[in-house]
């Protein structure tokens, strides 16, 4: 006897709903209608000052605060001094960052606090801390006087006050970038041929890009804002934000919304681009 | 040819090998995890430092802790590592990957990437980045460039695990050819015997960092050398004999009268009584399960419980005989003792050794 053959209307499928209980569509909706709204407030906070700036910029005192002679001099030292500061930092914290994320240093958490303390010491304290540190009646001072350098009230002075506060953004996001990359694609290089520094330039740093490009982007940021530490022992020449301060105590609020959009306009461009850049790469080698 | 005689401490024990491996020969690091194999391909590969090592590759020392001392660093000792991650270059193509280990501007590399990727069928997929590729494509793709890179050795760590059967059995048939064809010394790890006996011509045991015995992969599986070679390799039950030469088991669990027992393995039992074949027990089942087209037939003998798997399904309570063929005595202390019945009809059909080589592992 042959079998005989029914079509079976097949059963609604089942959503599987996480944590395995059904959860009322009206709580549901509630849930995503308070998620979203809780991340409007947030977001509309942290761009608050932002906004703030916009609505209280008037063409008049922008022109009237910016025309002045020299008034651009403040925004092209803080670049310049920006830019030494970033090479300081890649040359120098970039070698420290691979050595925290490998863990090839002796005694590696005193290394670690030694950056976290440069990140937690409010940065007045590091003004005042450096003054005894790099002052003129300091060892340092004086080594520094032997080679007809100061590091107050100059050049070298916003460098280092620049340093001090930009360092563990970029060394902390630095570590994270390279822990980021497999060692074993470094030894798959290695193995491959490649001694250490050109498995370091072909592997660990292409893959640790989007993170560095970051850590860099972060540190500029920083860097170009940077005014605790800046104001104790780099008053002079005056950089951007002390240009604000300055000019917010002498000639009040509105001269001084200019130059902070300045800050904002010259300080903005590259962590947003490293952001879309790191998006990219990683968009990149998804194929 | 690839010579290692070397000692590694580990945190628990120490790995000691010596093996040599032939141009164009295979040898599979058989054994449980954490026995030390993957130790053994990364101190071969200079990733792991060990405490006295002798170690030669086509010629050239590799390792040496004698005097004059030697450790040439991994990115000189053109050994080819391929882990169970294919490691490939994330940021690269396909392409790239694959001419990775070869200098920029070398001529001959265009052809020889042409040749390779017809015979890896990966010709399609050299635009391609690998976070596209299937998992058989990606170890494709790591087995080409370390080809391409033309290195002296290739050594590979259980690199199939994750990938389906027949795919595993595909790439393990390549990679065999082309280190046949290259007459590339190659060393697997794996922890599944049968990956282990498709890919190799000599099988080491290794249990707790020591190689047990090396041999021809049915050398090794029909005679193991010990007692724990013969667990390692499949012989789920041990059942006591009054002597080398019994063909049937004693009625208890504690060893027969000379302290002997035999290794049953499930896979080497038949139904009935043959005792021209080998060792013939009598039992109750007490499980019978599906074990892909055969069946998993628990038995009772004795005090000793013994699985078969066998053709024809047994309920469970039936009284049931079964010979074990050709089974190997072990003596009180677990070494193999000889004289078991020499004319069974699987000795006779068994296949010659690959190496003239001893079965026991150099100490």
């Amino acid at each position: 006897m042959g079998a005989s053959w029914t079509t079976v209307t097949p059963p609604a499928p089942v959503r599987d709903e996480p944590g395995g209980a059904a959860v009322p569509r009206g709580l549901r909706y509630a849930n995503r209608s308070l998620a979203v709204a809780g991340t409007g407030i947030i977001w509309v906070a942290l761009l608050g000052p932002v906004i703030a700036l916009m609505t209280h910029l008037s063409w008049s005192s922008i022109t009237s605060s910016l025309g002045a002679p020299g008034a651009f001099d403040p925004l092209i030292l803080s670049v310049e001094s920006g830019a030494v500061t970033l090479g300081v930092l890649v040359l120098l914290g970039t070698p420290l960052a691979w050595a925290l994320a490998r863990g090839t240093l002796p005694f590696p958490r005193v290394w670690e606090a030694g950056v976290l303390a440069a990140l937690l010491l409010p940065p007045l304290v590091i003004g005042l801390l450096l003054v005894f540190m790099v002052g003129p009646f300091t060892p340092i001072g004086h080594l520094l006087s032997g080679l007809h350098l100061s590091a107050t009230d100059t050049f070298l002075a916003l460098v280092i006050a620049q340093v001090y506060e930009s360092a563990p953004y970029y060394i902390l996001g630095a570590q994270a970038a390279f822990s980021g990359v497999d060692p074993r694609l470094e030894q798959q290089a290695a193995l491959l041929g490649d001694p250490p520094s050109r498995v370091f330039r072909r592997v660990t740093v292409p893959l640790a890009a989007p993170g560095l490009a970051m850590a860099l982007a972060i540190a500029w940021a920083r860097a170009m804002g940077a005014f605790g530490a800046v104001v104790i022992i780099a008053y002079h020449p005056t950089a951007l934000p002390l240009q604000i301060w300055t000019t917010l105590q002498e000639t009040g609020l509105p001269s001084a919304l200019p130059f902070a959009l300045v800050l904002l306009v010259v300080a903005l461009p590259l962590p947003l681009a490293a952001y879309i850049w790191s998006a990219r790469a990683r968009s990149r080698r998804r194929g | 040819m690839l010579e290692a005689d070397a000692e590694v401490d580990r945190r628990d024990f120490s790995v000691r090998v010596a093996l040599s491996v032939a141009p164009g020969e295979r040898l599979a690091l058989f054994g449980p995890s954490g026995a030390g194999k993957t130790t053994i391909l990364e101190m071969i590969a200079g990733l792991v430092r060990p405490r006295r090592a002798r170690i030669m590759l086509a010629g050239r020392v590799l390792t040496s802790t004698g005097n004059p001392g030697a450790a040439v660093p991994p990115w000189q000792r053109r050994v080819g590592l391929l882990r169970q991650d294919p490691g490939l270059f994330p940021h690269l193509s396909v392409r790239a990957n694959l001419l990775y280990g070869r200098p920029a501007g070398d001529q001959a590399a265009a052809a020889e990437l042409d040749e390779l990727t017809g015979v890896l069928g990966i010709g399609e997929l050299l635009a391609a980045m690998p976070a596209r590729l299937s998992g058989g494509q990606a170890h494709r793709v790591a087995l080409g460039r370390l080809l391409l890179s033309h290195c002296d050795a290739l050594l590979l760590d259980e690199p199939y695990t994750g990938l389906d059967a027949s795919l595993r059995r595909t790439l393990t048939d390549l990679v065999v050819s082309l280190v046949t064809e290259r007459a590339v010394p190659s060393i697997l790890v794996a922890h599944e015997l049968a990956e282990a006996q498709a890919f190799a011509d000599q099988l080491a045991v290794l249990d707790h960092g020591q190689i047990l015995q090396i041999g021809a992969p049915n050398e090794v599986v029909l005679s193991p050398s010990t007692r724990r070679v013969a667990e390692l390799v499949g012989y789920a039950a041990f059942v006591p004999v009054r002597s080398a030469r019994a063909s049937t088991a004693e009625p208890t669990a504690t060893p027969g009268a000379a302290g002997l027992v035999a290794g049953i393995h499930p896979d080497r039992v038949i139904g009935g009584r043959h005792p021209d074949r080998g060792l013939v027990l009598d039992g109750v089942v007490t499980s019978c399960r599906p074990a892909g087209a055969l069946w998993e037939i628990s038995v009772m003998t004795g005090e000793v419980g013994v699985t078969a798997r066998l053709p024809e399904a047994a309920p469970a309570g039936q009284k049931l005989q079964i010979t074990a063929t050709d089974p190997p005595r072990f003596g009180p202390d677990g070494p193999a003792v000889p004289g078991r019945p020499a004319q069974s009809a699987l000795a006779a059909a068994r296949p010659q050794a690959t190496s003239g080589r001893g079965t026991e592992a150099r100490r």
